[in-house]
């Protein structure tokens, strides 16, 4: 691991003159990814400046239903909060199924969306790798791509984002809360990861002296919701396919749906065409696989990692079959 | 399990606890739980340095230059060595010395290491061995063993070429034919040992400029064997003792960082302690043998075996290791635990620039027995019986033949075992209101039991326990028997590995059945005490145990000369700290008998010659003792998600005797474990030569959510020739799990399965 100076911030405000004082400065939340990765010498910042202590742990509930999520709150509070579990359950079962519980303990919802990808290359400092090195290439592509992205990949880069509460996010329509010393400004979830085109090293619209201070959830959708997760073992590993999902049937028609996957796509990713294709469409098996074809159309493969695309499919159906 | 009855009735003495046949507590148990108990990663000296190992990046290189001027020029930096360095030999290995201490003009697989550095803070040592200039000339990895030996054009990775061992296994006739006739070609991916306490150690310059090393290891005396040449010392000048080890499995067997810590503690005459990162763990140490195997097998209608042909190509990556050894236990283990009449088996050992690959837990027996058991299960859907009838047809039993021409001269009982897990009552079928961490998925909310088959299926497997082919494998215990507090205690010393088996406390245990004591001490193993061998094929409660036996009988029979000197009997035994007669009673307190003497004896223990097989034809009395397991595996399948659950797990062993039952149900437990991760997730996942999962979290080992119940049967049918009668426990249940649970597998989805580990995507396809 390299030097790096420690400054802890006792306030919102003095973290944004830590972080704007200090170009290659980096938040330390859970540190549950960013210390991995400066040992693994991927993250080399000059300053960490420490943002534990800042009051942003909170859950509030809004006047219009929807609930407002400090950017601090650890990942297993997030998922035992009464108000989470009760009226967003999608969001407490994605957690549940990510990591383990000591890794949750620690972990942030504001870490969590600036989760690095587990990419095998990303880690292998010996490998080409445009998101850890702009310009090296990609050896993931041409080489071992079985947990790689058929979604949103581009030549430069087809890593998959990692997080399951993302996903979830995404189906209900998160907007993320940033700050800085130039004011406050609300992204939605969906918008706030880039897709890797020829900049993979920029993986969010996050601006260097910005702080995630919250996550919103809107009042949650009708019906009922899951979060499912494809995995090579029962726990502590990465999604192969994951699967968020809010589902309205009324008279037997789709009245009301969100889906998200994960595991597949190169951010957590809205699947927006298969809602299209089922929103007023029968809720039957030929209706949910004609959408998550829909949504997979535009899916392109690596030499192993094929299999995602019907997985994902097959997941797709699963999960909306056990809820209409 | 049989109760094991103890001493004369009624007893003359108090009896003492914890002997043979008995579980007492571990005294590792609850440090290990607690976290209190020292690792080899955890050994501390003042004024120590660190020692960090530099790599190479590429499977295949010529090195053209090494510069470690940059590295020297670092503050707090003491020694930056290569090749150049090694005071001795520097060459190494277990069959075969092929393996550079440091690489000299060309690395042969990612991994290898390059350059040694010591300084005075680990992440010092880590940037000054990265500053070392190491000038590659990359070349183009050889990565597949076929190819390796029969390939046109491929380069020689080693003098002698890429062809570390051929065995034959000629028996019958050769050109026999048969009524039906099988085949298919199986692959075995290549798995880690997985063990979680890193190689670590600390080598100590000591004054006569010999060394003292303080390692988590195997075998002592062969590391020992190995350093002393490298280092150019006399043996006696690398005195070893053995620190805590985190697990071994066989990828402790090969020498890691015992030369290196050596060399950079003579070389600064200071303390150095190496202990690798979980990443470099994998690139340093061996594992198990991918292979590919294409098998023949051929039955009259009734499902009895005529022929078996097999080919099997393992790969043994860049250095030997135990390349041989393993494919002569492939091949010579190539049928399994059946009788047949003709058989022709070829195995091949290959050099490739894949990672090295030696020993881990049932050393290529494991490699051919989910190819021999995918095969009984397509025989038996062939002949139209069920699995389980197919094996009764064939197995092997007492008094049978193997491949090698080989008598099985004590129990096998393979009929007896299959028909034990066959008869278990089925695990209940799912309910609606299942946990859901108990379905396919576990934990992930993948299904609630839609889309779910059930699938049953069987494994049986066959072991050599003990080094076979000649070696002259043999331990070495030292008993003493004093009065200490006014009490008689035993002291215990060996050189035998505890890994975590429980060999410590099995040592005690004999030692107090042997002497009829209550306090036993065990004294650190360390090679100022002969070798015990190797911590490995299931051999050391046999050859230790046998060995401490012996030992403890040489101290009784010193102890029945004094008390015939001092109370004329000679029909005497010794009893809860007496010495009793079994005419006179009680005699005396052994410490009185013992007085201030201490009654101390070194023996060795050998067990039956076995015998080097025929290069040509693979005949030969190659083995000492077989060992056998089955298993019944039950799973759930999600087949739209290609998620597996295994249920249950049935497995019965016969282990002759069961020395410390709950040490054996630990061994089935965990060796089976060890088999569903081989079965469905663990995998060391290669591209271009080149390890991509190097790491706990991309290399998948089962966790408790994945392990089902397991219902487990002992048999104890007693070995004649091995002490106790014990058989070895250790591998057995390794073995056979894993095709159990990939016959329940195909059972479930009706698909052919041909490759493991069995992934989402070889069930729902893509």
């Amino acid at each position: 691991m390299r030097t790096f100076s420690y400054v802890r911030a006792d306030d919102v405000d003095a973290a944004l003159r830590a972080i704007t004082d200090e170009p290659n400065a980096k938040f330390l939340g859970g540190g549950t990814n960013l210390v991995d990765l400066m040992r693994e010498d991927i993250e080399r910042p000059d300053t960490v400046v420490d943002i534990t202590r800042l009051p942003l742990a909170e859950v509030e509930e809004l006047p219009d239903g929807g609930v407002r999520i400090g950017a601090l709150l650890r990942n297993s509070h997030l998922a035992a909060h009464p108000v989470i579990r009760s009226r967003y359950p999608m969001v407490a079962q994605a957690v549940l199924s990510g990591a383990s519980g000591q890794l949750r303990n620690m972990a942030t919802v504001g870490g969590n969306l600036m989760q690095r990808t587990r990419c095998l290359y990303f880690y292998d400092d010996a490998a080409a790798c445009n998101k850890r090195e702009p310009g090296s290439g990609c050896a993931a592509i041409g080489g071992f791509s079985r947990s790689h992205a058929v979604l949103g990949a581009s030549a430069s880069c087809a890593a998959t984002h990692p997080s399951d509460l993302c996903v979830a996010l995404a189906a209900l329509d998160a907007i993320v809360e940033l700050r800085s010393s130039r004011g406050t400004r609300r992204v939605p979830l969906v918008d706030f990861h880039r897709m890797p085109g020829d900049t993979p090293e920029i993986e969010t619209v996050l601006a260097d002296d910005e702080l995630i201070t919250a996550v919103e959830l809107p009042p949650p959708p009708s019906g009922v919701s899951r979060y499912r997760k494809v995995r090579d073992r029962a726990s502590y590993a990465f999604a192969l396919v994951s699967v968020a999902a809010a589902l309205d049937v009324q008279d037997g028609v789709v009245s009301s749906i969100r889906l998200a996957l994960g595991g597949v796509g190169t951010k957590p990713w809205r699947a927006y065409q298969a809602e299209r294709a089922l929103l007023g469409a029968p809720a039957t098996e030929e209706s949910f696989r004609a959408a998550a074809r829909a949504e997979l159309a535009d899916a392109v493969s690596l030499p192993h990692n094929e299999f995602k695309i019907r997985l994902a499919e097959s997941t797709i159906v699963a999960v909306l079959r056990g809820m209409s | 399990m049989t109760q094991m009855t103890r001493t004369s009735n009624p007893p003359l003495t108090t009896p003492i606890t914890g002997g043979v046949g008995e579980s007492p507590l571990r005294p590792d148990g609850a440090l290990k739980v607690r976290g209190e108990f020292a690792y080899s990663s955890d050994l501390w000296a003042d004024n120590m340095l660190w020692g960090v190992t530099l790599r190479t990046p590429h499977p295949y290189a010529r090195i053209r230059s090494i510069d470690v001027g940059p590295a020297l020029a670092l503050p707090g930096v003491y020694a930056a060595l290569t090749h150049e360095d090694v005071p001795g030999q520097n060459a190494y290995g277990l069959e075969h010395i092929d393996q550079p201490v440091l690489a000299v003009d060309v690395v042969r697989y990612q991994g290898e290491a390059v350059a040694i550095v010591a300084a005075d803070h680990p992440e010092t040592a880590r940037r000054a061995a990265a500053a070392i200039v190491v000038d590659y000339e990359v070349l183009e990895p050889v990565d597949n063993a076929e190819t390796a030996i029969f390939g046109e054009g491929v380069p020689k990775l080693h003098e002698g070429g890429n062809l570390v061992r051929y065995v034959p296994i000629l028996f019958g006739d050769q050109d026999a034919t048969a009524e039906v006739v099988v085949s298919g070609t199986y692959e075995v991916g290549m798995q880690d040992q997985a063990f979680l306490g890193p190689e670590s150690g600390m080598a100590v310059p000591a004054e006569d400029g010999g060394v003292d090393l303080y390692v988590a290891t195997q075998w002592l005396h062969v590391d020992q064997q190995q350093i002393a040449p490298a280092l150019n010392l006399p043996q006696d000048k690398v005195r070893i003792t053995l620190a805590g080890v985190g697990g071994a499995f066989g990828a402790r067997e090969d020498l890691s960082m015992q030369v290196h810590a050596c060399m950079l503690a003579l070389h600064t005459n200071k303390p150095v302690k190496m202990v690798y990162t979980r990443e470099e763990s994998f690139f340093g140490h061996v594992h198990r043998h991918p292979a590919v195997m294409h098998y023949e097998h051929g039955a009259d209608r009734d499902g009895k075996l005529v022929y078996v042909r097999a080919k099997m190509f393992l790969d043994g990556g860049a250095y030997a290791s135990s390349t041989g050894a393993v494919v002569a236990n492939a091949a010579t283990l190539g049928v399994g635990p059946y009788n047949v009449p003709n058989v022709k088996i070829e195995g091949w050992g290959a050099y490739t620039n894949n990672p090295p690959c030696g020993a881990m837990r049932g050393f290529g027996a494991v490699q051919a027995c989910f190819a021999y058991e995918s095969q009984m299960d397509k025989l038996a859907e062939a002949i139209g019986v069920d699995p389980v009838e197919i094996r009764l047809r064939n197995a092997l039993s007492e008094g049978s033949v193997m491949p090698t021409g080989q008598l099985v001269d004590s129990a096998a009982p393979v009929r007896e075992l299959m028909e034990r897990v066959r008869d278990k009552p089925m695990p209940p079928a799912r309910t609606s209101e299942v946990d859901i961490r108990t379905m396919p998925g576990g934990a992930s909310n993948t299904t609630h039991g839609e889309g779910v088959v059930r699938g049953v299926g069987y494994g049986v497997g066959i072991k050599n326990i003990c080094f076979s082919e000649g070696f002259d494998d043999y331990s070495t215990a030292r008993v003493r028997l004093e009065v200490i507090g006014g009490e008689p205690v035993a002291m215990v010393h060996t050189a035998a590995v505890e890994v975590g088996q429980g060999l410590v406390t099995l040592q005690a245990q004999i030692a107090r059945t042997e002497l009829g004591v209550q306090r036993v001490t065990i004294q650190p193993a360390d090679t100022s005490v002969g070798s015990a061998g190797s911590t490995s094929a299931s051999r050391q409660s046999y050859v230790t145990g046998g060995a401490v036996q012996s030992a403890c009988a040489a101290v009784r029979a010193e102890v029945f000369d004094l008390a015939r000197e001092r109370f004329g009997v000679s029909d005497l035994a010794l009893e809860g700290g007496k010495v009793v007669s079994a005419s006179r009673g009680v005699l005396a307190d052994l410490s009185d008998v013992l007085g201030d003497r201490a009654v101390e004896h070194t023996r060795e223990y050998r067990h039956r010659p076995s015998f080097p097989i025929d290069p040509l034809t693979g005949q030969g009395n190659a083995h000492v003792q077989y060992g056998f397991a089955a298993h019944r595996a039950v799973v759930d399948v999600d087949v739209d998600l290609g998620l597996v659950r295994v249920v249950e797990l049935a497995c019965a062993q016969d282990v002759g005797k069961a020395m410390n039952p709950d040490a054996v149900i630990g061994q089935i437990q965990g060796g089976s474990a060890q088999g569903l991760g081989l079965a469905v997730m663990e995998e060391i996942q290669l591209s271009g030569a080149k390890i991509r999962n190097p790491s706990f979290t991309d290399y998948l080992i089962p966790t408790i959510l994945d392990m089902p119940p397991m219902t487990i049967d002992v048999l104890e049918l007693a070995d004649p020739n091995a002490p106790y009668g014990l058989r070895g426990v250790g591998e057995p249940p390794t073995i056979s799990s894993t095709p159990a649970i990939v016959a329940a597998i195909r059972d479930a989805t009706k698909l052919a399965l041909k490759r493991i580990p069995v992934r989402p995507e070889h069930i729902t396809g893509t």
